[in-house]
């Protein structure tokens, strides 16, 4: 499989990767990578990442904005942090790819019905809506979130496991548990999403 | 342990679902080793690893803000999580907070609209650091009236636990993030014995394995895999995630990969529960595992 990649002899064009050092949080280390590759190799699952960390941060350097921010990479990435604590350089490696995929979501590189953006939204209602993550309901919305077909599919595939998880106890039945000061936590959220806009 | 210690516990979301057992087991346990626990007064989400796609970067930091708000009433007593993903959130927000004026700034604007302040003088503790260094293995060890003689343990750390803040000095510098030691030193106070078990760090998928089991089974699979083959009697590990998806997903690894995995998935702390001798129920929650113990549950008190 050929992949896209920076070309020799090409002179890069530094304005997209001016803008991840401005606009990405932890972007502002990228320029200490020195391309060694323990990212990459570190990386539990970066054999399913079309670039490994270390190849996105040349493209990036290369100006390969649409390459870099439709890949898969920022959304196979688990958070393990293996890569953080073993780059040479101090590089913020998942902190960079959490905030790419962010921001690939924001500008709509992340088309239609996406599983990570879905979840990830899926996430944010219940965290926002109840102060609360809402195990059973942020797994049914983003099962339906991505069409009803599937999510009736995704839904019957998870009978199992859900009613295991009621049987022990660790589903409840009922209204979601809720923060209390909700209102309060809604204005928080709001004006801090204001700040940030301002940016 | 030289004395009891107070400390403000932040339970998170898991505490109400997919890992009650973890946050029981704990509260079981803890005071038992000096320990109280107070709960943050009507605490919300950390916003784990992806609240930032959802919401943005400054109100995923403003959740942790008020949370850390609502501790410092308080007091300036440390606050302490069981979960992974909450250790994360909650201790690196508070880092970013302190280190970076014009974030606590932006975070105080925020929560300026419910009348809340931090000011980011907390300290924000997982409960496997105070184990290490403010109680220490010996006191548990001490503690022990009900040696589980004979258990095979397969310490499974995870990632977040001990990834990126174990070795760092803000983190509590309890140990390594790579080949960390303190899980089996649990295992081995709770007179069980630790199998070596290379994938202790490995990541089992964290939210990926939630969202897409069918991108991370492998990964959940090589660790179960080599507990198997070590020969444990259950999988230990600190994290709720860890615990649920290496638990919940065994059937269909079965499917996927032709095997034939029933290993059960437990928290430290309910080893320690039923080490110290406390209720198999109520104390070590162990009939909340999906995949049962029968020789952990018959080495547990019951009452
Ligand atoms: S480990 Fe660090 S320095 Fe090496 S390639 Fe990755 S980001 Fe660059
Ligand atoms: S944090 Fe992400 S990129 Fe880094 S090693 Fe883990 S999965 Fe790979």
């Amino acid at each position: 499989m050929t992949t896209p990649a920076p070309a020799a002899g090409k002179t890069y064009d530094l304005s997209f990767a001016r803008w991840v050092r401005d606009n990405i949080n932890g972007g502002d280390k990228l320029n200490l990578c020195m391309q060694c590759g323990a990212c990459s190799g570190s990386c539990p699952i970066g054999v399913q990442m079309d670039y490994g960390p270390r190849k996105l941060f040349m493209m990036i350097r290369a100006g390969m904005k649409e390459e870099v921010l439709s890949a898969n990479t920022q959304w196979n990435c688990t958070s393990c942090y293996r890569c953080v604590v073993r780059c040479p350089r101090g590089v913020p490696v998942t902190y960079i790819l959490q905030d790419l995929a962010a921001k690939s979501a924001e500008f709509g590189y992340a088309k239609g019905p996406h599983e990570n953006k879905n979840f990830a939204q899926s996430f944010w209602w219940s965290a926002a809506t109840f102060g609360r993550t809402d195990e059973r309901l942020v797994t049914m919305r983003y099962f339906f979130s991505l069409g009803l077909g599937e999510g009736f599919k995704r839904a019957m595939a998870n009978l199992k496991v859900a009613l295991g998880m009621v049987k022990t106890g660790r589903m409840h039945i009922g209204l979601p548990h809720m923060t209390k000061g909700r209102k309060g936590l809604k204005a928080i959220l709001a004006k801090a999403r204001e700040i940030e806009a301002r940016h | 342990m030289t004395e009891k210690k107070t400390m403000t516990y932040y339970p998170g979301c898991s505490s109400q679902g997919s890992g009650k057992h973890l946050d029981e087991s704990l509260r079981a346990v803890m005071p038992e080793v000096g320990i109280e626990m107070e709960d943050i007064e009507d605490w919300n989400c950390c916003g784990a690893s992806i609240g930032h796609i959802g919401g943005g970067q400054l109100p995923n930091l403003a959740l942790t803000g008020r949370n850390l708000a609502q501790a410092r009433k308080r007091g300036t007593q440390d606050v302490i999580t069981g979960c992974a993903a909450c250790y994360l959130n909650t201790h690196g927000g508070n880092e970013k907070i302190k280190a970076d004026v014009k974030k606590k700034a932006e975070v105080n604007e925020a929560l300026a609209e419910a009348g809340m302040s931090y000011d980011g003088d907390l300290k924000v503790r997982h409960a496997c650091e105070v184990l290490v260094n403010d109680v220490g293995v010996e006191a548990i060890e001490k503690r022990v009236t009900n040696p589980l003689k004979g258990l095979k343990v397969a310490g499974y750390v995870g990632c977040q636990t001990v990834r990126p803040f174990a070795g760092t000095e803000a983190g509590g510098d309890y140990d390594a993030y790579d080949d960390p030691t303190f899980l089996d030193d649990f295992t081995k106070a709770c007179g069980a014995e630790a199998v070596p078990f290379k994938h202790k760090t490995s990541c089992c998928g964290g939210s990926v394995a939630v969202m897409s089991p069918d991108r991370t089974l492998h990964l959940m699979k090589a660790i179960v895999e080599e507990a198997a083959k070590q020969g444990a009697d259950v999988i230990s590990t600190p994290c709720p995630l860890c615990q649920t998806n290496v638990e919940m997903y065994q059937p269909l690894i079965n499917e996927k990969f032709g095997t034939d995995y029933h290993i059960p998935v437990v928290f430290y702390s309910q080893l320690m529960a039923v080490a110290f001798g406390m209720d198999g129920e109520k104390d070590a929650a162990l009939q909340r595992n999906t995949i049962r113990s029968e020789k952990l549950e018959g080495m547990a008190k019951k009452k």
